[in-house]
C-alpha cells in the first residue's frame, strides 16, 4: 500500500516537473532571459533548464563562451580577436582573477522590489509596516519599468516582487512583461489574501510564485494575529491550478516550528515546488513582536535537522533564507558543499538588494535605505544602482563584513555566513557589523568564552545522513 | 589549455521579496551526488553551441 503511494507520488512528481519544465522553455523561447554576466572570477552563467545560476572560473566561461581564448597580455589578446570572430576580453576581467567572494559582485544577481506598502491584513509581525494607506510616495508603474531597464542594464538576472501586498496593483502583470522583455525572470510573493482573481490570469508570467503561510488552521493566526488560513489556502490551490512553479513561504517563529513537518506534508499534499523558510526579523510591526515571536535558541540549533527530516519524509525541495546560515553552519556541513550549493550569510548590497515603495535603494529588504551620498543629496534610487554599486562606502556594514570581529573573525565558516543577520544584530546590540546574537556559535562563546566544540575547522557528517 | 571548473550553483529562483533564498535540499544527499550533478551541468553547457554574450535587449520601442 505504501509503495503504491509512493509510485504514485513519483509519478505526480515526474509529470509535474516535466510540464514545468515545458512551459519554462516555451517562456525562454518567448523571452530569451540574461544569459551571462562577466564576474572578475569570471562568470555567472544562467540555465532555464535545469533552472540554476552556474558560477565559472575564466577558463571554463572561455570554454562555452564566444569570448576571446583566454591570451593573458593585451598584445596577445588583440591578435587573436582580429584572428577569431570572438569578441574581446570582457572590461570585468582586466584584472586579475579573483575567488568567488573576494569582493562583491559586479551587480546583482537579484533585486526585490517592495512594489507597494499597501495591505489590508495588518500582519502582527509584517516586516515592512504594511497598512491599508501605504507608504507616503510609493512609485508608480512607469517608475518602476524605469527601474527594471536599469537593472537589466546592470546585469540583474531576477527580481523578486512583493509588498504590502503587490497583487493589487493593476499594473502588475504589466511591469511583469517588461522585466521579462529586458531579459529578467519575474518572481512574486504573495500574501493570498488580496486580488487573487487577477494574480491567477497573470500567474503564467512569473518563474516562481510563493504564497506566504505560515501556519495551518489555527497556527496561522497565532503566528499573524488573524485566522487566514482558509483564504491562504484558497490562493493556494486556485495558484497552483494554473501554474505548477508554486510555493510557500513559511517564516519560522517560536509558535510555528513544531508544526514545520505539518507545512511539507502540506506542501505534499498541494503538489508545491518548494517550501521556502525565513528567519523572522525585528524590522516593522516585527520590532515589536520580536521578543514573543522569534525562535529559541534550542529551536535555531535544532532547525537543520528538523527541516532535512521533513524534506526527506515528503520529498519537497526545501529552501533557506540568507539569514539561517549560522543555524546551518552550527552543524558543521562540509564548508566547500556550502560554497558549492551558493550557501551564503548576509549578501545585501552584494548578490541582492533592496528597494522601497518610493524606490529607495537598499542593501536588502529589511534595512534602511543608506545615507545620502552628500548633504542635501537625496538617498540613492534603485535607478541609481550602477553609479551608487561601486561608491566609496555603499551600503555601509554590508560590505564591511570581512572586517569582523570575535567570535566571527577566526570562525572557519565566516567566508561564507558573514557574520550572520546584519538587522537581528542592529535590532538586538544597536550595531549592524556586531556578530549575529542569535548564532549558536555567537551564543556558546558568550556563555564559554570560546568555541568550544566548535573550534575546529573540521566537518561532521549532516544530521539526517 | 585549462578546461576550467564550476565554482557555485545556486538552484531555482528565489520569489521571496525579502531575503536571498538557496536550496539546501542538496545536504541531504551530500557531497557525493552534487559531486555527480556538478560534472554534468558543466557537460551540459559545454556540449552547448557557444553562448552569445549579448548585449543587454534593448528597451522596447
Amino acid at each position: 500500500m505504501r509503495l503504491g503511494a509512493a509510485l504514485r507520488q513519483l509519478v505526480a512528481r515526474g509529470v509535474d516537473h516535466a510540464r514545468a519544465v515545458a512551459e519554462r522553455a516555451q517562456q525562454a523561447r518567448r523571452y530569451p532571459p540574461r544569459r551571462v554576466r562577466f564576474e572578475r572570477f569570471g562568470a555567472i552563467l544562467q540555465l532555464t533548464v535545469p533552472r540554476a545560476l552556474v558560477f565559472v572560473d575564466r577558463a571554463f566561461a572561455r570554454h562555452v563562451l564566444a569570448v576571446d581564448s583566454g591570451a593573458e597580455s593585451e598584445a596577445q589578446s588583440k591578435a587573436e580577436s582580429k584572428a577569431e570572430s570572438k569578441i574581446n576580453r570582457p572590461a570585468a576581467w582586466a584584472g586579475p582573477e579573483i575567488a568567488l567572494g573576494d569582493a562583491p559582485l559586479s551587480a546583482p544577481l537579484e533585486a526585490h522590489l517592495q512594489l507597494t506598502n499597501r495591505c489590508e491584513a495588518g500582519c502582527r509581525g509584517c516586516y515592512t509596516g504594511a497598512s491599508p494607506d501605504g507608504a507616503p510616495g510609493e512609485w508608480g508603474p512607469a517608475a518602476w519599468m524605469r527601474a527594471i531597464d536599469e537593472l537589466a542594464s546592470a546585469g540583474v538576472f531576477h527580481v523578486a516582487l512583493g509588498g504590502g501586498e503587490s497583487a493589487v496593483l493593476p499594473w502588475l502583470g504589466e511591469l511583469a512583461d517588461h522585466a521579462r522583455r529586458r531579459g529578467i525572470i519575474p518572481n512574486l510573493t504573495t500574501s493570498g489574501l488580496a486580488g487573487l482573481g487577477d494574480l491567477v490570469a497573470i500567474a503564467d508570467r512569473f518563474g516562481q510564485i510563493n504564497v506566504s503561510l505560515d501556519g495551518l488552521g489555527a497556527t496561522y493566526a497565532r503566528v499573524r494575529g488573524f485566522d487566514g488560513f482558509a483564504r491562504a489556502d484558497a490562493a493556494i490551490r486556485a495558484l497552483r491550478g494554473k501554474k505548477r512553479e508554486v510555493g510557500i513561504n513559511v517564516v519560522v517563529t517560536r509558535a510555528n516550528f513544531g508544526e514545520l513537518d505539518g507545512l511539507f506534508a502540506y506542501a505534499a499534499e498541494r503538489r508545491l515546488s518548494e517550501v521556502e523558510l525565513l528567519r523572522f526579523k525585528p524590522s516593522g510591526r516585527g520590532a515589536r513582536a520580536y521578543g514573543e515571536l522569534c525562535c529559541s535558541d534550542a529551536q535555531h540549533r535544532a532547525f537543520l535537522p528538523a527541516i532535512l527530516a521533513a524534506a526527506k519524509r515528503h520529498a519537497v525541495r526545501v529552501k533557506v533564507d540568507c539569514s539561517y546560515t549560522p543555524m546551518l553552519a552550527h552543524h558543521r556541513p562540509d564548508r566547500a558543499l556550502l560554497a558549492e550549493l551558493c550557501v551564503y550569510g548576509c549578501t545585501g548590497g552584494d548578490f541582492l538588494v533592496g528597494a522601497k515603495p518610493g524606490g529607495q535603494l537598499t542593501a536588502c529588504s529589511f534595512a534602511a535605505p543608506p545615507p545620502p551620498p552628500e548633504a542635501g543629496a537625496d538617498r540613492p534610487r534603485i535607478t541609481d544602482l550602477r553609479a551608487y554599486w561601486d561608491a566609496p562606502g555603499a551600503f555601509g556594514a554590508f560590505r564591511t563584513w570581512r572586517a569582523a570581529r570575535e567570535p566571527c573573525a577566526s570562525c572557519a565558516y565566516h567566508a561564507l555566513c558573514r557574520g550572520g543577520c546584519k538587522v537581528v544584530s542592529a535590532h538586538t546590540t544597536g550595531d549592524p557589523s556586531a556578530p549575529d546574537p542569535e548564532c549558536p556559535r555567537v551564543v556558546d562563546h558568550g556563555r564559554h568564552g570560546g568555541y568550544g566544540e566548535y573550534g575546529g575547522a573540521r566537518s561532521r557528517k549532516l544530521p539526517v545522513l | 589549455m585549462r578546461r576550467g571548473r564550476i565554482l557555485a550553483i545556486k538552484w531555482g529562483m528565489n520569489p521571496n521579496s525579502s531575503s536571498l533564498g538557496v536550496d539546501v535540499t542538496f545536504l541531504l544527499v551530500g557531497a557525493t551526488v552534487l559531486a555527480a550533478v556538478t560534472p554534468l551541468v558543466g557537460a551540459l553547457l559545454r556540449w552547448r553551441r557557444p553562448i552569445p554574450v549579448d548585449p543587454p535587449p534593448a528597451p522596447p520601442a
